[in-house]
């Protein structure tokens, strides 16, 4: 069975499913004989999606009106690699 | 009326794409407008400078034009630009000395000598459960990832918040996948602490 620390150093790879099968095993025994390590794991979990969600951005409205005048100015067809209109695969 | 004789994809972000290819400039603005705010907010908290930012948007999506052909669905389309962009970002840091605001910290469990949690952990996931991130929160979140070294934040912004690969960080940063995963796994107990002090100071 993992120790708290064994089982924190391998919460990555946990989350990613790239433990072994054996590592896991010890990575569950621990978890049921461990509360503070299920919460930790809760808000290791937790810490990604808050983090996500606080540092989303917006472009702001001017940041988007020259973004538009300036592909609007650089852009024509005819830059576009293909020089012919592409058919979608079908 | 569609007619079963139509050639248009049936996810309509991958029809714009076709639409685009085929020299539909409107439906490159609509595929500009689908993934602007994603754009620039990795080049963003990337660089930390909004004007940076702005222009990093404007070369990742001429490039994008440039390249449209190359594209088979409009979710390759959607992971080439966030590279592209990530990329452009990492080039204009290169050339400028990033000035730190901050004392660049990083947290981690203690242990004792059996290697047994010797934290006291609060489970502030179910505090934060189905709410709406307070701005305060938020804010202790942004602080915390402008506090962690260069290196870490990094790698932290781009899978965790950006949501690229493993792979593709590695290219970048020019990292193996393995020094990469140690990062982002220190990263985030560094968060985790930052926002468990935070919910420790509130009660």
């Amino acid at each position: 069975m993992f120790t708290c620390r064994e089982c924190i150093d391998s919460l990555l790879d946990y989350l990613d499913g790239d433990l072994s099968a054996e590592q896991r095993a010890h990575l569950d025994a621990h978890l049921n004989a461990c509360t503070p390590c299920v919460e930790f794991v809760k808000t290791y979990r937790a810490t990604t999606r808050l983090c996500k969600e606080a540092l989303q951005r917006s472009m702001p409205t001017e940041v988007a009106a020259r973004l538009g005048s300036f592909l609007r100015e650089n852009i024509h067809p005819a830059h576009a690699k293909q020089g012919a209109p592409v058919k979608p695969k079908g | 009326m569609l007619t079963t004789s139509t050639m248009e994809p049936s996810d309509p972000a991958d029809a714009l794409l076709s639409r685009a290819q085929g020299g539909d400039i409107a439906a490159f603005e609509a595929l500009v407008g689908l993934h602007q705010d994603q754009v620039f907010a990795l080049a963003y908290r990337m660089t930390r400078s909004e004007a940076d930012a702005a222009e990093i948007a404007q070369e990742a999506f001429l490039a994008a034009y440039r390249n449209l052909t190359e594209f088979r669905g409009e979710a390759a389309f959607g992971s080439w630009l966030h590279r592209i962009t990530a990329n452009q970002a990492l080039m204009r840091l290169r050339h400028k000395k990033v000035v730190g605001q901050v004392e660049e910290s990083m947290e981690s469990p203690t242990f004792n000598e059996r290697g047994t949690l010797v934290d006291a952990v609060a489970d502030f996931a179910r505090n934060a459960e189905g709410q709406a991130l307070d701005a305060e929160l938020a804010r202790a979140i942004a602080q915390a990832t402008d506090a962690l070294p260069e290196e870490y934040r990094r790698v932290f912004l781009l899978k965790d918040v950006d949501g690229l690969s493993y792979e593709d960080i590695a290219q970048l940063l020019q990292e193996s996948v393995p020094a990469i995963k140690s990062r982002l796994h220190r990263a985030r107990l560094s968060l985790r602490a930052a926002i468990d002090g935070y919910y420790a100071e509130k009660e």
